[in-house]
C-alpha cells in the first residue's frame, strides 16, 4: 500500500494545480496544426457518417431514385443561379428547411450545416460590398469620414450582399439535401445514368472509399506525435518552422503509403480480372413515381424562374 | 467554365491511361483522396494559427501534371458534393482554377527551374516550392479575374451586382494580397518541404515522375542569388514614381510634345488607337481610385511578373514537350 521506507513520497500529498484539460489553468495556447488538423479529420469523419445514417432513414427524399434527385436537384440549383430576386431566392431557401424536416433529417444540424458556413464565408466576402466605396447608392447607415469622403452602408450594397449570400445559401441547401439523403454509392450510379464519363465514376468511388482509409492513417500519424510530445515544440517561429517541417514528413509519408496503397489495390483488383475497362451495374428502370417527382421539380424550377422575371 | 474543363479532362485522362494503363484507376483514385487530405492538413504559420495548402503542384511533381488535374478534380467534386462546401455550379470554375490552371503553372515553373539538377538537388525542392508559388498565385489570380468580371456581366437593371460584386480593380488586390502573403508561402513550404523529405527518406516516390534521373550530381545554377536579385528589382519598382517626367509616348498622345516633332496635331491613327487600351485592370499601374501608389505600383509589378510566369512556362512546356523524344509522352 505504502512505498518500500513505509511512508508515502511527499510531493504525492501534496497539491499541485491540476492540468486541466480545458485550459482554464494556466497559460491558454491557441490551438495548434496537430490539433486542428485532427479536429478536421473528426469533422470529416462525422459528417461522413452522420451523412450516411441519414441517408438510411425512411424518409420522403431518402425513397426516391438517386437519378431523380439529381435531376431535381440540378434543375433547382440552375433556377436559383438565375433568379434575380430575394423574394424567389428567400423563398427556396426557407422551403428547403421544410423539406428536411418532412424526410427526417434533423433540421438543427441541416441549418448548422448550411446557414453556419454560408454567412462566415459568403457573408465575410460580401460584407466589404455593403460599404459605399464599392457600391455607391442610398446611404442608409452613415459611418462617418474616415478616409475624406463619406462612408457608409449603402441599400444597394445590402441588396446585393443579400442577393449573394442567398443564392449560395440556398444552392448549398438544395446541395446538402441531396448529399444527405442520397447515400454516395447510389449517387455516382445515377452520375453514370447521366453519362458521366465510367472512369471518372469509378475514380470517384473509390476515391471515397480510401479517403477514409488514409484518414485513418492521418489520425494515427497525429495521434501518435501528439503523445510523443509535440504540444511544446508549437510557439514562436521556430516552432513554426518545425511544425511545417512535421507536417511535411507526415504527408511525405502519407503520399508513400497511398502509392503503395495503389499498387496493392492494382493487383487485388488484377488478381479479380481486372484489365483496365470500368464496369458498372446497369441501374433498373425509373419507377413512375420518381419520374413524376423529377418532372415536379423541374417544374418548380421554371416557375421560380417565371416569378423571377415577374418579380425583378 | 465548366464547358472549358471537359476538353481538359478528356485529353488528362488519355495521357495518364497511356502511361499507367491499367493502373490507372487505383493510382488516380487514391491520388484523389491523398489530394482532398493535403487540403486538410492545417500548416503552422509564424503567429501561431495554421492555413491550408492545396496541393496541386505537389501532386504534378509526384504523378505528373495530367494525373493532378484528375486527382485534384476528383477531390473537389468529393468536396463540392458530399460535404457541400464550394458551390455545385461554381465547381467548373473551380477545377479550372486549381485542377488544372494551378498544376499547369506551378509544373512548369518546377520544370524549368529544376532543369539539370539530379534528383537529391536542393534546387529541385525550391524549384518545386517556388512551382507552387507561382501556381497558387495564377490560380488565385485567374479566379480573381472570374470574380471581377461578375459585375461587368451581370448586373440587374438597376446595376445591382448579380453574382460578386466586386470589379477588377478590387478583386485583383484583394486576392492577390492574400495570395502572396499567406496561402502562397504556405504552399511553398509544404510542396518544397515534402519534396525535400522524399529525397532524404524514399527517393523511390520521387522516380515515379523522375525516371532515369541521377540521383547526385548536377546542380549548378545556384538559384538562391538569382531569386533574391529579382525579388530585390521588384520591390524597387516603385523607385520609378520618383522620375520627373514622362517616358516617351507611354502615356498618351496628349503628353507629346508636338513642336518637337513638327508636327500640328496629334496623328490620327495614334489618336484612334490610343483610348484602345484605357480599360486595362491595374490602368497606370495602380488602383482605380489613384490611392496608395506605391502599394498598386508593387502589385501591379508582382501582378505582370506573375502573368509573365504563365506565358513563358507555357511556351516552356510545350517546347519540351514538341522537342522530347517521343513527343507526345508524359515525362
Amino acid at each position: 500500500m505504502s512505498a518500500a521506507g513505509g511512508r508515502t513520497p511527499r510531493w504525492l500529498l501534496e497539491a499541485q494545480p491540476g492540468l486541466c484539460p480545458c485550459g482554464c489553468v494556466g497559460r491558454r495556447s491557441r490551438r495548434g496544426f496537430l490539433d486542428a488538423t485532427l479536429a478536421g479529420a473528426a469533422k470529416v469523419r462525422g459528417e461522413a457518417l452522420l451523412g450516411e445514417e441519414a441517408a438510411e432513414r425512411p424518409g420522403r427524399l431518402q425513397r426516391l431514385d438517386a437519378r431523380a434527385k439529381l435531376v431535381a436537384a440540378l434543375a433547382l440549383i440552375v433556377a436559383v443561379a438565375l433568379a434575380r430576386s430575394v423574394a424567389v431566392l428567400a423563398t427556396v431557401a426557407v422551403l428547403a428547411p421544410a423539406l428536411a424536416v418532412a424526410t427526417r433529417i434533423e433540421v438543427a444540424r441541416f441549418l448548422r450545416r448550411v446557414w453556419l458556413v454560408v454567412p462566415l464565408f459568403t457573408g465575410l466576402i460580401a460584407l466589404p460590398a455593403t460599404l459605399s466605396v464599392i457600391t455607391p447608392g442610398d446611404m442608409v447607415l452613415p459611418l462617418g469620414h474616415p478616409f475624406g469622403s463619406e462612408l457608409g452602408v449603402t441599400a444597394q450594397g445590402l441588396q446585393g450582399a443579400a442577393l449573394i449570400v442567398l443564392r449560395v445559401g440556398a444552392s448549398v441547401s438544395i446541395a446538402t439535401l441531396l448529399a444527405l439523403s442520397t447515400p454516395w454509392p447510389a449517387l455516382l450510379a445515377a452520375l453514370r445514368s447521366l453519362r458521366a464519363p465510367r472512369a471518372f465514376v469509378l475514380v470517384a468511388g473509390m476515391a471515397y472509399r480510401y479517403l477514409f482509409v488514409l484518414l485513418g492513417v492521418v489520425e494515427d500519424m497525429y495521434v501518435a506525435r501528439k503523445a510523443r510530445g509535440a504540444g511544446t515544440a508549437n510557439r514562436g517561429i521556430a516552432g513554426a518552422r518545425a511544425g511545417r517541417a512535421s507536417v511535411s514528413a507526415a504527408a511525405a509519408t502519407l503520399f508513400a503509403r497511398a502509392y503503395g496503397m495503389a499498387d496493392d489495390v492494382h493487383l487485388a483488383m488484377v488478381a479479380r480480372g481486372w484489365r483496365g475497362d470500368a464496369r458498372t451495374l446497369r441501374p433498373g428502370a425509373l419507377p413512375r413515381i420518381d419520374l413524376l417527382y423529377a418532372v415536379a421539380a423541374i417544374l418548380f424550377a421554371l416557375l421560380a424562374i417565371g416569378a423571377d422575371h415577374a418579380l425583378a | 467554365m465548366g464547358a472549358a474543363m471537359v476538353p481538359v479532362w478528356a485529353v488528362a485522362s488519355q495521357r495518364v491511361k497511356r502511361v499507367v494503363t491499367s493502373r490507372y484507376v487505383p493510382l488516380v483514385a487514391l491520388g484523389a483522396a491523398y489530394s482532398f487530405l493535403v487540403m486538410m492538413l492545417n500548416v503552422p504559420i509564424p503567429d501561431g494559427t495554421s492555413a491550408h495548402a492545396v496541393g496541386a503542384v505537389l501532386i504534378a511533381v509526384l504523378l505528373g501534371p495530367w494525373a493532378a488535374v484528375i486527382a485534384v478534380s476528383v477531390a473537389l467534386l468529393i468536396q463540392a458534393l458530399f460535404f457541400g462546401d464550394g458551390g455545385v455550379l461554381a465547381y467548373g470554375a473551380n477545377a479550372f482554377n486549381m485542377a488544372f490552371v494551378m498544376p499547369m503553372v506551378g509544373y512548369g515553373v518546377y520544370r524549368a527551374l529544376a532543369r539539370g539538377a539530379s534528383l537529391t538537388a536542393r534546387r529541385r525542392a525550391i524549384a518545386a516550392g517556388v512551382g507552387g508559388f507561382v501556381g497558387i498565385n495564377v490560380a488565385a489570380f485567374v479566379a480573381a479575374v472570374e470574380f471581377g468580371l461578375q459585375p461587368e456581366l451581370f448586373t440587374a437593371a438597376d446595376g445591382t451586382p448579380l453574382y460578386a460584386p466586386f470589379h477588377l480593380a478590387q478583386s485583383i488586390p484583394a486576392m492577390m494580397l492574400a495570395h502572396l502573403t499567406v496561402a502562397g508561402p504556405v504552399e511553398f513550404a509544404l510542396t518544397a518541404g515534402i519534396v525535400a523529405y522524399l529525397q532524404r527518406a524514399n527517393l523511390a516516390i520521387l522516380r515515379i515522375n523522375h525516371p532515369g534521373l541521377p540521383a547526385l550530381g548536377g546542380g549548378g545554377l545556384r538559384l538562391r542569388p538569382i531569386l533574391i536579385g529579382l525579388a530585390g528589382i521588384v520591390a524597387l519598382t516603385p523607385l520609378g514614381l520618383l522620375a520627373t517626367g514622362t517616358a516617351f509616348g507611354e502615356d498618351g498622345p496628349d503628353e507629346l510634345n508636338l513642336h518637337k516633332y513638327d508636327l500640328s496635331s496629334v496623328p490620327h491613327g495614334l489618336q484612334r488607337y490610343s483610348d484602345f487600351w484605357s480599360h486595362s485592370v491595374l490602368g497606370g499601374y495602380g488602383f482605380a481610385s489613384g490611392e496608395h501608389p506605391v502599394v498598386g505600383y508593387l502589385l501591379s509589378a508582382v501582378t505582370g511578373i506573375g502573368l509573365i510566369a504563365l506565358v513563358v512556362s507555357a511556351i516552356l512546356l510545350a517546347v519540351r514537350r514538341l522537342s522530347a523524344p517521343g513527343a507526345g509522352r508524359v515525362a
